[in-house]
C-alpha cells in the first residue's frame, strides 16, 4: 500500500506545476485581457505582410506575446 | 465600391456614410463613396491609400464620425510635449524606446482594434500597439528618437480616434486586483480539488480508513486548506474587520463568521481525532465565492462608464506669457497667469475676467445652465464653462484636477442616494448575522450538557447558515442585469440603478432633448425682418445654449461681432451685433407687438419686429411610449419651456405638466412628488436639468452621443433607445423578482439544512454536497434567468 504515499507525491507534485504554470501565466498578462484577442483573429490577412516588407527595410516588431 | 445605402424604418431610402455609417445630411461624394462629412472622406482616403481598406471589412462601416473633427483645435495635443504632462501616460522610457497607455474613448470593435494594431504603418517610428477593448486603451511601443507622444496622438486623432487625456491616468490598479483574484481563484481550486482527492476515499468507504491512511490524509488537507484560509479568503476577513470597525454589519460578516468557524471546527475535528473535518467544503466554497466575484467584476468592466467621467477636465490651457501665447498644462498654472479660455472650455481656476463682457455656464457647478453674464473686473469660478465667445482670464491661484473633481463633491450633484441594493444588504447582514448566532446558541443550548455535540451543532450552524448563495444572488441577478442593458443601450453606473428603477412609481419628463431630439434638425420659421437682420440674430443666438438660441444660430450664416451680451433667465436675450441691438425674447423684452400665435419668439433688430418659431422634431415613437409607461406609472411633463406646446402633450400627460420650470423648479417638482411617497424617475437631457436628475430616485439622462455623461444621472440612455424604456422598466422589475425568488429558495434551503445541523447529524460529506449547491445553484440560476428574461423582454 505504500506505493499509495509515492502517487500522492507524484500527483500533488504534478498538480503543483500546473498550478505554477497558471499563476505564471496570470503574472505574465495572459488573463489582463481576455476580450480584445477574440477580435484579433476576425480581420487577420495577408494583405498587411506584403506591404510590411516593403516599408524600407525597417525592423518592426509586431510579434505578440 | 458601392455607397453604403440602406433602408431605415421609414422605408425611404437614405444614405449612410462610407466611413461611420451615419445617416448623410449633406452627402459628401469620393467617386462611389459617399461621406457624411470632409472629415470621413479624408480618413477614408488616408486608408485606402495605405492599403488599409480591411478596415471596412466590418457588417456596419466602424469609422467614428468626423462632423465635429473641425471644430477641435489643431494644437489641442500641444501639451503632450511638455513632459510633465507626457508623464501620466509613460509606462516606460529609457530614452530609445518608450510605452504609453493611452486612453481612446472611441474604441468599438473589430475593425477599431484591427486599425489600431496597425499604427506602425501609419506613424513612423511606432514599434508596435495593442488594444484593450474593454478598458478603452491603446498601448503604444515607440521610438522617442523619432516621433513624439504628440504625433502619436495627432495621428490617433487623424483616424478619429481621439484620445481622452482629460482621462485620470488609466491606472495599472485594475488589472493587479484582477491578477491577484485570478491567483486566489487558481489556489482555492488547486486546494478544492486535491482535497475532495483525498476525502472521496473516506466517503466511499463509509467508514474512516485505516488508521495511518485517514490521519496522512487529513493532514494533507489541513496542508492544503492552510493557503486557501491564508490566501484566497483573505478579502472577506479584511472586509469582515472593516465591518466590525465601522459597526455597519453587512452580509460580509456572516460569511467571513462561517468559513471562520468551518476552518476551526475542521482544525479541532483533526485534532482530536473526532472526525474528519470539513475542509472539502471549505475550499470548495472559497472556490466558488470567487468564481462569483470575478463574474461581478467582469460585469462592471464591460460598463464604459466610469472610464469617461471625467473627460470634462481640460488637460491644458492657453497662457500668455511674454507678449506668446503657449499651452500649458493646466499644473502649470500659477497665480497671475493670463489665460485664454475658448468656448465650451472649461475655467481651470479660480479666474478674474480681464476683458468682458462675456457669459459663463456653471452647469457642472450648480445644476443651472442658464450662461451668467459676466464683465470685466468680476470673479469667474472654476468649472464654470466658457459659453459664447473666448474670454481673457487672469487666474487668482494654481488649479489641480483634484480641485475641479472636488466639484463632483457638490452637494447637489454627489448626494448620496441610499441605493435599495445598498439597504438590502446591510438590512440583511445584522439581520441574518443575529438570526444565526441565536439559533447556534439555541442548538448549543439544547444538546447541553454533552459538551461535545453541543460544540458540534452550534459550528454546524454557523457553518450551514454561511449565505454565500444569498451574498451571491444580488449581485449576480443585478451585474447579469446591467451587462444585458448596456448591450441594449442603456447604461447604469452602478448594479443597484437597476433595483432602484424596479421600484420606480412615477416618471417625469423633460421636454427639449428629451421627448424632443436635437439631433434631426430643427424646422426653423422666421418672418418680420430684411435677410441681413436674420445674420445679426443668428450671431447673437450663437451666443446661447438656449435650445431655440442653438437652432435658429444653426439655419444659417451667424458670422457678426457681439458685444455687450446679457442673458435674462426666462426673458430673453440681448446684444450689440455690429452696431445694431439685437434682442431676442418675450414680447415685453423685446419691445415689439405681442404675437399670440403658439411658439412665436420676438426679434427685435434696431427696433425692427420680426419672429421666429423653432420646432423642434419629436422622438420617433415618443407618443406610445408615454401611452404604455402610463399605463403602470404616473406619468408627468416638467419643461422649462413656454406652455405653447401644452396642447401637443395633453392627450399622454393630462394634467401632470408643469411649464416655465427653471432648473431648480424642476428639482422642486421632483421633491414635491417625493414627498408624496412617490419613487421618481427622472428623464432628462443633463443640460437644465442635472439637478432635478440627481434629486429623482432615479435620474437618466437621454444621450444622442453615450459618450457624452452627465455627471448628476445614474445611468445614460442611448436617445434612440427611449421608446425601449417600457421593456427596460419591465426587465428591471423581472431583476427583483429574481432576487426576492432566489432569497426564497436560498432561505427554505438553509432552513432544511440547519434541520439537519440541529439534530447534529451534519456530516463532512452532507456538507460538501449540500453548499455548492447552493452556491452553484444561485449563480447560475441568476445568469440563466435574467439572460432568458433579457430575450424575452427586451428588443434586441
Amino acid at each position: 500500500m505504500s506505493v499509495i504515499v509515492l502517487l500522492i507525491v507524484a500527483g500533488s507534485l504534478v498538480a503543483g506545476g500546473f498550478l505554477a504554470a497558471f499563476l505564471w501565466a496570470v503574472e505574465s498578462g495572459q488573463f489582463d485581457d481576455t476580450h480584445t484577442p477574440a477580435l484579433r483573429v476576425l480581420l487577420d490577412d495577408a494583405v498587411e505582410r506584403h506591404s510590411s516588407i516593403g516599408s524600407e527595410g525597417a525592423v518592426h516588431d509586431h510579434t505578440r506575446r | 465600391m458601392l455607397a453604403y445605402v440602406a433602408q431605415q424604418d421609414t422605408s425611404t431610402t437614405a444614405l449612410f456614410c462610407r466611413h461611420c455609417g451615419d445617416p448623410c445630411d449633406r452627402p459628401v461624394r469620393d467617386g462611389d463613396e459617399v461621406f457624411c462629412c470632409t472629415g470621413c472622406r479624408s480618413v477614408h482616403a488616408l486608408l485606402m491609400q495605405e492599403g488599409l481598406d480591411r478596415y471596412y471589412a466590418c457588417e456596419r462601416p466602424p469609422g467614428v464620425s468626423q462632423r465635429d473633427a473641425a471644430l477641435r483645435e489643431p494644437d489641442r495635443f500641444a501639451a503632450l510635449d511638455d513632459p510633465a504632462a507626457a508623464a501620466p501616460f509613460l509606462e516606460f522610457d529609457d530614452g530609445r524606446i518608450a510605452r504609453a497607455r493611452i486612453p481612446v474613448p472611441a474604441l468599438h470593435c473589430a475593425s477599431c482594434v484591427w486599425l489600431l494594431e496597425r499604427l506602425w504603418k501609419l506613424q513612423p517610428g511606432v514599434v508596435s500597439s495593442e488594444v484593450d477593448l474593454l478598458r478603452g486603451i491603446v498601448r503604444v511601443t515607440f521610438r522617442p528618437r523619432e516621433t513624439t507622444l504628440r504625433a502619436i496622438a495627432e495621428r490617433m486623432a487623424a483616424l478619429g480616434y481621439e484620445p481622452n487625456l482629460a482621462v485620470e491616468r488609466p491606472t495599472g490598479g485594475v488589472p493587479a486586483a484582477r491578477r491577484r483574484l485570478y491567483r486566489q481563484i487558481g489556489v482555492a481550486g488547486f486546494a478544492f480539488g486535491n482535497i475532495m482527492l483525498f476525502s472521496i476515499p473516506r466517503y466511499v468507504n463509509g467508514a474512516p480508513l485505516e488508521e495511518g491512511f485517514q490521519r496522512l490524509f487529513d493532514l494533507l488537507n489541513l496542508g492544503f486548506a492552510l493557503p486557501v484560509l491564508l490566501f484566497s479568503a483573505s478579502d472577506w476577513f479584511r472586509g469582515a474587520w472593516q465591518t466590525l470597525r465601522t459597526r455597519h454589519v453587512t452580509l460580509e460578516f456572516p460569511v467571513a463568521l462561517g468559513l471562520t468557524v468551518i476552518f476551526a471546527r475542521s482544525v479541532a475535528d483533526i485534532a482530536l481525532g473526532t472526525g474528519e473535518g470539513f475542509m472539502d467544503s471549505f475550499s470548495g466554497l472559497v472556490f466558488f465565492l470567487l468564481i462569483g466575484r470575478l463574474f461581478q467584476q467582469k460585469t462592471f468592466e464591460r460598463m464604459a462608464f466610469d472610464r469617461t467621467y471625467r473627460s470634462f477636465f481640460p488637460l491644458a490651457v492657453r497662457v500668455e506669457r511674454d507678449g506668446t501665447c503657449n499651452v500649458v498644462p493646466i499644473e502649470r498654472i500659477g497665480a497671475g497667469d493670463v489665460m485664454l479660455v475658448r468656448p465650451h472650455e472649461l475655467v481651470p481656476a479660480d479666474a478674474v475676467l480681464l476683458d468682458g463682457p462675456g457669459a459663463i455656464d456653471y452647469a457642472f457647478v450648480t445644476g443651472e445652465s442658464v450662461p451668467v453674464a459676466v464683465s470685466a473686473g468680476d470673479t469667474v469660478h472654476a468649472g464654470g464653462r466658457v459659453a459664447g465667445h473666448t474670454l481673457r482670464l487672469r487666474a487668482l491661484g494654481p488649479a489641480s484636477h483634484s480641485r475641479l473633481a472636488s466639484l463632483w463633491a457638490n452637494p447637489i450633484l454627489q448626494a448620496p442616494k441610499t441605493t435599495a441594493l445598498a439597504n438590502l444588504n446591510d438590512r440583511f447582514g445584522l439581520w441574518f448575522t443575529v438570526c444565526a448566532v441565536a439559533i447556534a446558541v439555541a442548538g448549543a443550548i439544547w444538546w447541553w450538557p454533552d459538551l461535545g455535540m453541543s460544540a458540534r451543532v452550534a459550528t454546524a450552524v454557523l457553518i450551514i447558515a454561511c449565505p454565500c448563495a444569498l451574498t451571491m444572488a444580488a449581485p449576480v441577478t443585478l451585474g447579469t442585469a446591467l451587462g444585458q442593458l448596456g448591450g441594449r443601450g442603456l447604461f447604469a453606473r452602478h448594479p443597484g440603478v437597476v433595483l432602484d428603477l424596479s421600484r420606480i412609481d412615477t416618471i417625469a419628463f423633460d421636454k427639449t432633448g428629451t421627448l424632443t431630439t436635437l439631433s434631426a434638425p430643427a424646422l426653423v420659421e422666421h418672418g418680420g425682418l430684411p435677410a441681413a437682420d436674420w445674420r445679426l440674430v443668428r450671431a447673437a443666438a450663437a451666443h446661447s445654449v438656449h435650445p431655440i438660441s442653438r437652432a435658429l444660430a444653426q439655419s444659417g450664416d451667424a458670422s457678426g461681432v457681439v458685444s455687450d451680451l446679457v442673458e435674462t433667465p426666462g426673458r430673453g436675450l440681448s446684444a450689440v451685433v455690429d452696431g445694431s441691438r439685437v434682442r431676442i425674447g418675450t414680447a415685453e423684452f423685446t419691445g415689439v407687438a405681442a404675437d399670440d400665435r403658439p411658439g412665436v419668439t420676438h426679434v427685435s433688430v434696431d427696433g425692427r419686429a420680426g419672429w421666429v418659431r423653432v420646432t423642434v422634431p419629436t422622438r420617433d415613437g415618443i407618443d406610445e411610449t408615454v401611452r404604455a409607461l402610463s399605463r403602470e406609472h404616473d406619468v408627468h411633463l416638467v419643461s422649462g419651456d413656454h406652455d405653447a406646446e401644452a396642447a401637443r402633450w395633453q392627450p399622454l400627460f393630462g394634467r401632470g405638466m408643469a411649464f416655465r420650470r427653471t432648473p431648480a423648479g424642476k428639482v422642486e417638482f421632483v421633491r414635491g412628488l417625493q414627498a408624496r411617497g412617490r419613487r421618481v424617475l427622472m428623464v432628462g437631457d443633463g443640460l437644465n436639468d442635472a439637478g432635478a436628475l440627481a434629486a429623482a430616485d432615479v435620474g437618466i439622462a437621454a444621450s444622442d452621443a453615450t459618450a457624452c455623461v452627465v455627471p448628476a444621472c445614474d445611468a445614460v440612455i442611448a436617445g434612440d433607445r427611449l421608446r425601449e424604456l417600457p421593456a427596460y422598466l419591465r426587465y428591471a422589475r423581472r431583476a427583483r423578482s429574481v432576487i426576492v425568488l432566489l432569497f426564497v429558495l436560498s432561505m427554505v434551503y438553509n432552513a432544511v439544512a440547519l434541520g439537519i445541523a440541529l439534530t447534529g447529524a451534519l456530516t463532512p460529506l452532507a456538507a460538501a454536497v449540500l453548499m455548492p449547491i447552493s452556491s452553484i445553484g444561485t449563480i447560475g440560476g441568476a445568469a440563466g434567468a435574467m439572460r432568458w428574461s433579457a430575450r424575452r423582454l427586451l428588443p434586441s
